[in-house]
């Protein structure tokens, strides 16, 4: 009881010192800390990328809380698995957001529990949604890190397909709505660029034999594939690709092929392959040196390779930052109407905030062995019209 | 022309590797009744063995002694430790390899981490064959699979051991009234059993993707091929093999990989449904 008296008087008194201090400009150490949710899969298919999405969360939360914090309170970061279905995922963000005050979110996940998620905060509290997704997501309260299918191909294919003479594409992509429309939106940029599509093909995810597949690309000419495969499909179709060999004549584009998903493929298979993505852990600027220099010195040599998914989580509590900054509170609504222009600097880039997307540089790499090398980086790319 | 000539390769290949991938299974299942739910988990086993020979830097032929090490020393302690008790209790059985299933791919994925491994390729490149160039390590794997299947019907059908096992399977009673070990020969079939699981990692890794979730692609293709070719004979695995993988990879082709797995379960529901015990069941 004691104790608990002399708690409350503290908080009383570091509260009241925290009124008393701002308006000389000091930080106020001693508020409230604030709860945010970091949302990532820790379990299920895509629980891969749970451990370096994690380690890149704590490290923006590390370096914020040194530099004062988030409006001055120190950010306390709550990890929840989002690994399982949507339900599941609601359960838990509503637990974080109701019962333990969360007031922010951070998410790295599928759509559906976006879509879940959207409708459970109905833009009462600011949400951050982090990964490479299809496009579209416009609801209230919601700001999109993650690139679009216009963001990853509008520059790329037709440079690409000029620099490596590209006029057939063969479109093949897991059976679900973010390979569908990649590929919807893939198909202008196709045709504006020259080339005509050969091809298109939805793979079911419990495909592992990739034969008719390749088959039907030897047969229908294609000089270039946009891969739109994920994870153990993506590596099982380049291994076979590969030892066809295909690769020595025909260029593959990915739109998520990562650091794992190349480790998976292996050295030997890489050839002529292509990714697009806003992160790759061997960007050459001081900016993402120094942020890859941090995670190794942190998390040890051994740490979860660093990646495009695992990354952008390190980018949404940054972007949190500058929301909370520019807003001056965490006010849903209130950011909401401050959104709108919002930059900030990270590993990436520099990148603004328009139409509740980031414009930013987008990287198109060649894989080298099992790593990747930036070619080509195309400048403050749009992320196309997304609330039309 | 050329394009026949790729579909058959592809048709030999795949009901080839099917049948390899199947054996484990076919003889834990088939001849001791165990339905192995960790199967797949063995051939898993088999692939990090490979990646274990690989990380130290030694030659792949290795591998393949690696993997009946480790899948022979798991599948002994298993067999001691839970299916001698389970021997004719199928559906416990079930349950209890389910549950080891979930168990290794916990030990594989704290031990090596979740992330791909890749398997480097000792025979790359392409053969012409039949003027398509088809990858020469699917070729060579080819001829060791035809190789292993004629030995292991020639030694089944003709040495003493499969005597034995063939009447233990028939009747365990009266095998083990007759002087036959019984819990010796059970063990040593299970063993046996899933070290081949192990084996056919090995030959398969350096074409896969490898992760501790792996195995799960293979216990279902497995599955489903016993169900049709039926249980207890080599010649059934084989006959299944080619029914599943002819379905698949010609309604792939003509249509696409969603209507080849469509027609695969349908023709397994089929089987269930209207002949239980296969097409050439033995027990």
């Amino acid at each position: 009881m004691q104790r608990r008296e002399f708690v409350k008087t503290a908080i009383g008194l570091a509260a009241l010192a925290g009124i008393v201090a701002k308006p000389f400009g000091a930080t106020a150490f001693a508020a409230d800390p604030v709860k945010v949710g970091i949302l990532i899969p820790l379990s299920g298919p895509a629980g891969l990328f749970g451990p370096s999405s994690q380690m890149s969360a704590q490290l923006a939360v590390d370096e914020i809380n040194a530099a004062g914090g988030l409006l001055g309170r120190m950010i306390e970061p709550e990890f929840v698995d989002v690994g399982g279905p949507p339900a599941d995922a609601t359960q838990a963000a509503l637990k974080l957001w109701k019962g333990q005050k969360a007031e922010a979110f951070i998410g790295m996940h599928d759509s559906a529990v976006r879509g879940a998620l959207t409708n459970l905060f109905k833009g009462q509290v600011p949400y951050i949604y982090t990964p490479v997704y299809e496009g579209g997501e416009c609801s209230a309260g919601t700001y999109v890190l993650g690139e679009t299918p216009s963001q990853q191909l509008e520059p790329v294919i037709p440079w690409l397909s000029a620099e490596k003479g590209i006029t057939k594409w063969y479109l093949i992509g897991n059976d679900y709505n973010w390979p569908r429309d990649t590929n919807a939106a893939a198909k202008a940029y196709i045709e504006a660029a020259g080339g005509s599509v050969v091809g298109e093909e939805y793979l079911p995810f419990t495909v592992d034999n990739f034969d008719s597949s390749l088959a039907k690309i030897k047969e229908s000419g294609a000089d270039g594939v946009l891969i739109t495969l994920v994870g153990g499909a993506s590596v099982g179709f380049n291994r076979a690709f590969a030892s066809f060999g295909l690769a020595d004549d025909v260029v593959r584009l990915g739109t998520l092929i990562e650091e794992n998903t190349l480790a998976g493929i292996g050295a030997e298979n890489s050839k002529n392959l292509f990714s697009s993505a806003g992160y790759f852990a061997s960007i050459d600027t001081p900016a993402a040196k120094a942020f890859a220099d941090k995670y190794k010195a942190k998390n040890g040599a051994d740490a979860p390779a660093l990646n495009a998914l695992g990354q952008s989580v390190y980018d949404g509590v940054l972007l949190l930052d500058a929301l909370a900054k520019k807003t001056g509170s965490l006010d849903a609504s209130a950011m909401d109407a401050a959104a709108e222009g919002t930059s900030y600097d990270g590993p990436r880039g520099s990148a603004t905030l328009s139409g509740r997307h980031v414009s930013k540089d987008i990287f198109l790499a060649e894989a080298d062995g099992a790593s990747f090398n930036v070619i080509q980086t195309f400048s403050n790319v749009d992320a196309g019209n997304n609330c039309g | 022309m050329e394009l026949i000539a790729l579909y058959g390769l592809n048709l030999v290949y795949t009901i080839a590797v099917l049948a390899l991938v199947v054996l484990g299974l076919a003889v834990v299942f088939g001849l001791l009744g165990v339905m192995n739910m960790a199967h797949g988990e063995f051939i898993m086993l088999g692939a990090y063995s490979a990646l274990i020979i690989q990380q130290a830097g030694l030659p792949y032929i290795l591998a393949l002694p690696m993997a009946v090490l480790v899948c022979g020393t798991v599948g002994f302690l298993v067999e001691y430790a839970v299916i001698r008790h389970l021997y004719r209790r199928p559906f416990d059985t079930l349950l209890a390899t389910w549950g080891l299933a979930i168990l290794i791919r916990k030990a594989v994925e704290g031990a090596f981490g979740r992330d791909y491994k890749s398997i480097e390729q000792r025979l790359p490149g392409t053969v012409s064959v039949l003027g398509v160039d088809y990858p020469a390590y699917r070729l060579a794997l080819l001829v060791v699979i035809v190789a292993l299947f004629a030995g292991l019907l020639i030694w089944y059908r003709r040495s003493n051991t499969g005597a034995r096992i063939k009447a233990m399977v028939q009747n365990p009673a009266l095998a083990s009234a007759v002087g036959i070990d019984t819990a010796f020969l059970s063990r040593a079939t299970f063993i046996f059993g899933v070290s081949v699981a192990g084996l056919a990692g090995v030959l398969l890794a350096p074409l896969v993707r490898v992760e501790p979730y792996m195995g799960l692609d293979y216990l279902l293709s497995s599955f489903f091929i016993l169900v049709v070719g039926g249980l207890g004979s080599l010649e059934g695995l084989l006959v299944g093999s080619t029914v599943i993988g002819g379905t698949d990879v010609v309604v792939s082709a003509i249509s696409d990989k969603t209507a080849g797995y469509l027609s695969i379960l349908i023709i397994s529901i089929l089987f269930l449904w209207l002949r239980p015990n296969g097409l050439y069941a033995k027990r």
